[in-house]
């Protein structure tokens, strides 16, 4: 039986393929499957063509379609939803054994300082969407640089030993800051062997793309992204801003068609992110709270993520990063202080960290027992 | 013993008898060798003895409900979360959805002695929020007995749900369905609404099939959207007016300030009450509020008559 690649496949619905000499387990000659030839052939009759397209269907239009009875359609379904079942349930304890590669593992990538690393138990999650929020100027751009350079290290120092691909939709992107960092990545990181450092070449490994409008960003996702994380060759998908791009492209009359955008990116990123298990870190601006709307949250500050609640419902882990009036100095070196706070994600406390941004990068200042 | 304890009152609360029912249980505990015990649920089961349809369909509506570690809500629902029915939990990201879910998981396989299911869990996620490591803080007893199942769309939970009931016929033992959530893949990648309602009316019978047929709890979760009424927007639950039929009871989570409130929506026996809660290491808990108690907890003896 054909091994099932992905069930989803990219939401590119003006360009289906349907080359039958591509191995794609969407597309499902009938033959194949464990069926009794009166179904088999009352399901060429139709126009379905895949074991998906049965399943997207209520049974009654299943049944009306193929004429076959309702005890047939509930073999004929099973037998289809067995080929689509990626794999059968597993209890927790085999999960927590390992037993399942391909399942949520508790992989983390390191974001390269001890302290946000506490904060967040590990680092970013592997699969589903990030989101790193604040006002500009609060450093969040900072931190998703020196995640880029962080997921290049090896499993073993926290990264995911792959590059990282860049989306910018605002500015330019900072070249000559990421290699500032670049250059002091031995004294972010020192506890790293500096012979493992040297031997990552940073810069070759941070793909940089620019995007100034919706379609070039979907072009991006649906054709560069897959060929880079399908490659090996990048492990984290940055996109900064999410907030540019889906703010100045619509009218607030036209809320539902923003909405319905932000749906079909939003769904983009969640695919790549669990066919790839790469984590996909999103930068959003912030807006003002309205007085009396505290539905997403309590009112522990006076600023909120833009993109409304359509967009907060995609996103799996929130983090917001805000700035400080005070100064926090370390050497030679002195900062606005900053603090990274957990706004909310399955696995974590709501907390936050002070955080200072240093030449050598972000680091969070050490909470003292 | 425990259950003499337990019978003579003196625990105050059912939270109190669960937490110490879990902590021996966790331990390794067993309390079939206490004789009292092994009379007591001998009795219960009645042994051997025939019974009547009418019986029968007495005890499945005692079935009871899965006691929560959160008296008020428990109280608000008139004893917990009903089995055999399904009830919808809603309510804007982060407010604590999936901690609700992950409580319940763990609730539902309290030993019988202690006034629990015994039951086990299939955990359906869709959205990838189901992080082991915070199971392990919930849960960390009662993994053996908790399945999960990953679906990356619609098309593979409605696949899963076909292959539910084979599965629960070889493991009769399963008391809870979560499934968190069935919004999110129903909103993605469906822009034909007229498909999603039928597909969703579908879903909404197989759900209620298979907790009658079953006698399984079936909580789902969903989202919440913003509606624009008369130049007012208000949230509401996800998927529409017609997906609003397709639960018994509806829990919304919500913040108050910075409260937060689960209230009872949508209820065959109890409307409009709110209780006010939050999510500790340990999973959903009640806040305790000893200056603002103008309802004192129900004794456990008094409870067990509800």
């Amino acid at each position: 039986m054909t091994s099932l690649v992905w069930a989803g496949g990219f939401p590119c619905s003006k360009h289906k393929r349907c080359n039958g000499t591509e191995r794609d387990a969407r597309v499902m000659v009938w033959d194949q499957l464990p069926l009794p030839s009166r179904i088999r052939s009352a399901l060429q009759r139709t126009h379905l063509k895949s074991v998906r397209e049965v399943l997207s269907l209520p049974a009654v239009d299943v049944q009306r379609l193929t004429g076959l009875a309702q005890p047939e359609v509930h073999q004929l379904l099973t037998v289809a939803a067995a080929v689509c079942r990626r794999h059968a349930p597993l209890t927790v304890l085999q999960l927590q054994r390992g037993e399942c590669r391909r399942c949520e593992s508790g992989l983390r990538l390191s974001v390269s300082c001890p302290v946000l690393d506490g904060l967040l138990r590990g680092g970013l999650p592997v699969g589903g969407i990030t989101e790193l929020s604040g006002p500009s100027g609060a450093g969040k751009t900072q931190l998703a640089l020196q995640i880029s350079l962080s997921v290049q290290y090896p499993v073993e120092h926290g990264g995911l030993g792959a590059g990282a691909l860049y989306i910018c939709t605002e500015d330019s992107f900072p070249i000559r800051r990421l290699q500032q960092m670049i250059s002091e990545q031995a004294i972010l990181r020192s506890e790293v062997p500096p012979s493992v450092i040297s031997g990552l070449h940073f810069s070759d490994h941070v793909y940089i793309e620019h995007a100034a409008d919706l379609d070039s960003l979907q072009v991006c996702l649906s054709r560069r992204a897959p060929v880079l994380l399908a490659a090996g060759l990048v492990r984290l998908i940055v996109v900064d801003s999410v907030a540019a791009l889906f703010r100045s492209e619509f009218q607030t009359e036209d809320w539902l068609e923003r909405n319905k955008q932000l749906l079909t990116f939003s769904t983009m990123l969640h695919q790549l992110s669990q066919e790839f298990t790469t984590p996909v870190l999103c930068i959003n601006q912030v807006m003002d709270v309205l007085k009396d709307d505290d539905s997403l949250g309590p009112l522990s500050s006076s600023v909120t993520p833009a993109l409304g609640l359509a967009w907060a419902n995609q996103v799996m882990m929130r983090l917001m990063m805000l700035r400080h009036q005070t100064t926090v100095s370390r050497g030679d070196q002195s900062s606005t202080l900053r603090r990274l706070e957990v706004v909310f994600a399955p696995h974590l406390a709501r907390s936050k960290r002070d955080v200072g941004v240093w030449r050598e990068g972000v680091r969070g200042v050490p909470v003292l027992e | 013993s425990a259950v003499q304890l337990y019978l003579g009152g003196e625990f105050e609360t059912s939270a109190e008898v669960l937490k110490f029912g879990l902590v021996l249980f966790e331990s390794g505990f067993s309390l079939t060798d206490d004789p009292i015990v092994e009379l007591e649920t001998a009795n219960n089961h009645g042994g051997g003895e025939a019974v009547t349809a009418l019986e029968l369909l007495q005890r499945e509506k005692e079935c009871g409900s899965i006691t929560t570690f959160s008296s008020q809500l428990d109280r608000a629902l008139k004893g917990g979360l009903p089995v055999g029915k399904v009830t919808e939990i809603c309510g804007a990201p982060g407010v604590g959805k999936t901690q609700l879910c992950l409580q319940l998981s763990v609730d539902v396989q309290v030993p019988l002695s202690f006034g629990g299911l015994e039951g086990q869990v299939i955990f359906m996620d869709t959205e990838g929020s189901f992080v082991l490591q915070r199971v392990g803080d919930v849960a960390a007893a009662v993994v053996r007995h908790f399945s999960l199942v990953r679906c990356h769309d619609y098309v593979e939970l409605l696949a899963e749900l076909h292959l539910l009931p084979d599965f629960l016929r070889d493991q009769p033992r399963v008391r809870l369905l979560v499934i968190d959530s069935v919004a999110f893949p129903f909103r993605q990648q469906l822009d034909d609404l007229s498909l999603r309602t039928r597909l969703l009316q579908g879903l909404a019978q197989q759900l209620v099939s298979i907790a009658t047929r079953h006698n399984i709890a079936v909580v789902i979760t969903n989202q919440m959207t913003t509606r624009l009424q008369d130049s007012q927007s208000h949230l509401v639950p996800a998927l529409g007016e017609i997906w609003g039929h397709a639960s018994t009871t509806r829990i919304l989570l919500q913040w108050e300030g910075s409260r937060q409130v689960a209230a009872i929506v949508k209820s065959p026996c109890c409307m409009d009450t709110a209780v006010q809660y939050h999510i500790t290491s340990e999973g959903f808990r009640d806040v305790n509020q000893p200056e603002n108690s103008d309802q004192p907890e129900i004794p456990l003896t008094e409870r067990r008559s509800l």
